[in-house]
């Protein structure tokens, strides 16, 4: 693959933008890594007893999820090539998990789970925070060192594009049930305690059910979902389904 | 003369034999019986991309009145065809997108056991309600009667994805906008509030027929092209129609006093302000002054005295 070549040197400002993304996408790599940590050591520590997974991963989440919201800046300040809108939308669902159902319902969506099944009477397959954070994680530092390494080297080194195309064929059902598992154990409560709601009557005449809200979000998911995975069937099929290329041409 | 139509990868569609005086209409209509799919008002036609051409040269598009002879063609000719999916007629969309409103916003005032369960309604009901109801009323079956009486629409069809995205909007909003209107706990603002916005509203909307009709009739019969608009709020600004459209959903808002009929409002006028931007620079780039073409006059675009 070619790597950068230029006639002049490009402007100081292009040479900025792409060094504070470089920045960006490297801490956040970190990051994300770190929370991928804490979960399996927490883990490991208290002998497969999940418990205490949040409380050990709270704080570097919450930094790493919301600072995700400066790839919206990036996308409407032209910094990156990607649509203004969509990396709104995408940002703005992963925020609605952490702060809209995990911070306010922190009970019963990091304790609970939705068990899928069990096997051998032994293994129990379950969607609950962990599963969350396994896909979350693991997404975010493939995604996030597949950007890094295009800033670093200009080109992205096979085994990162391999994952980058290959990883959300598990990852991205794994993440999308989990979060809507999550809304799933935090429902009830949302519900019944009227959470974030505003009731009628009211001189603004608007009334806000967030339990409804909730409802709306999750039906949004179910058409995206097939479009999203058929597009980067598609994509992968063109970024690794080529003529297998040399790592230096 | 025989002409052989192909998709852009390569694939012969159809092959047709005409001659040089028969219309671009007719020569979809041949394609359209050669290939069952092909309805004519899914083929966009063009020519082959003379040699030279780079990516970015945009290839000439067929127009229905014109002659074959008009672009050049001969015996042997190769055309393109790019199928623009299932088409719905203009009018089609537009009635459905407004039969919803006048449907869905009456349903939440005539039923309010049923669709506000538990909740029970006031002794009396706010006269603003009723008014509501009215104006709305009005607004989507003067849009009914503009479309089959009024419009002219530039195009015959659209892609039909447009009919489900459009009644989304319209009857969501619908829904939406009359469900807290006519709720049983609504608050009503003070009611000479009310009436006088409302009028107000009313005024704009019959501007906005006076706006429509101007427009309808600023082609004669048989012209093409683009012509600058001209007489009452046009003198000023170039979609005076959406002017008017724009500051009765405000006037409405302020009537009934609620968030929701804002937030109708809100979206509404970002749409039109799209539309208006493209219209203007569109009229402004066509009436440029030169070779004999007229200037296209100083105006607002939208909204005196913010653009």
């Amino acid at each position: 693959r070619r790597r950068h070549t230029y006639a002049r040197p490009p402007p100081t400002s292009q040479v900025m933008g792409n060094t504070y993304l470089l920045l960006y996408n490297t801490a956040l790599t970190a990051a994300w890594g770190y929370v991928l940590y804490l979960t399996y050591a927490n883990i490991l520590e208290n002998k497969g007893d999940t418990k205490g997974v949040y409380q050990a991963v709270e704080l570097p989440l919450k930094i790493a999820q919301s600072a995700a919201i400066l790839e919206v800046l990036h996308a409407a300040m032209g910094l990156v090539r990607s649509p203004v809108a969509i990396t709104a939308m995408q940002v703005a669902s992963r925020l609605w998990v952490l702060w809209g159902l995990i911070v306010p319902v922190p009970g019963p969506t990091t304790q609970g789970a939705l068990v899928l099944g069990t096997i051998m009477d032994r293994y129990t397959f379950r969607l609950d925070l962990v599963s969350l954070l396994t896909a979350w994680c693991i997404s975010e530092v493939i995604r996030y060192s597949f950007y890094a390494f295009k800033e670093a080297l200009g080109y992205v080194p096979y085994p990162s594009l391999w994952l980058r195309y290959t990883g959300f064929i598990v990852l991205y059902p794994l993440g999308v049930a989990s979060e809507l598992t999550m809304c799933y154990l935090a429902w009830p409560t949302i519900s019944s305690k009227g959470l974030f709601s505003l009731p009628m009557p009211n001189r603004l005449n608007l009334g806000v059910d967030y339990s409804i809200v909730c409802l709306l979000i999750c039906a949004s998911y179910l058409p995206g979902l097939p479009t999203l995975y058929q597009y980067m069937l598609v994509q992968r099929r063109k970024q690794l389904g080529g003529p297998v290329k040399a790592k230096a041409e | 003369m025989q002409l052989q139509i192909k998709t852009r990868s390569g694939k012969v569609v159809a092959t047709v034999h005409l001659d040089a005086v028969s219309t671009v209409r007719e020569l979809k209509k041949a394609v359209h019986e050669s290939n069952k799919r092909l309805h004519p008002s899914r083929q966009r036609l063009t020519l082959p991309l003379p040699a030279g051409s780079t990516a970015q040269t945009k290839p000439t598009v067929l127009e229905d009145g014109k002659t074959l002879g008009d672009y050049g063609l001969k015996d042997g000719s190769l055309l393109n065809v790019k199928d623009l999916g299932l088409q719905i007629g203009y009018s089609t969309v537009f009635f459905w997108e407004y039969f919803g409103p006048l449907v869905v916003y009456p349903l939440f005032y005539a039923l309010p056991h049923l669709l506000y369960p538990g909740v029970t309604p006031p002794a009396q009901r706010p006269l603003v309600q009723t008014l509501a109801l009215a104006y709305w009323s009005f607004h989507y079956s003067k849009r009914i009667f503009e479309t089959f009486l009024v419009h002219k629409f530039g195009h015959d069809t659209m892609p039909i994805m447009n009919l489900v995205r459009n009644c989304a909007y319209y009857w969501g909003f619908a829904a939406y906008v009359s469900y807290f209107n006519n709720h049983p706990l609504y608050t009503a603002p003070p009611v000479q509030q009310s009436v006088v916005a409302l009028g107000l509203a009313m005024l704009c909307q019959l501007s906005n027929l006076k706006c429509h009709l101007i427009l309808s009739n600023l082609r004669k019969p048989g012209e093409k092209g683009y012509k600058i608009p001209k007489g009452f709020l046009f003198n000023y600004i170039t979609c005076a129609n959406y002017t008017c459209e724009v500051l009765g959903w405000a006037l409405f808002t302020v009537a009934v006093q609620a968030v929701p009929a804002g937030i109708f409002a809100l979206v509404g006028t970002v749409q039109m302000a799209q539309w208006a931007i493209q219209k203007h620079k569109r009229l402004k780039k066509v009436f440029d002054g030169q070779e004999g073409r007229l200037k296209y006059p100083r105006r607002w675009i939208m909204m005196p005295p913010f653009f």
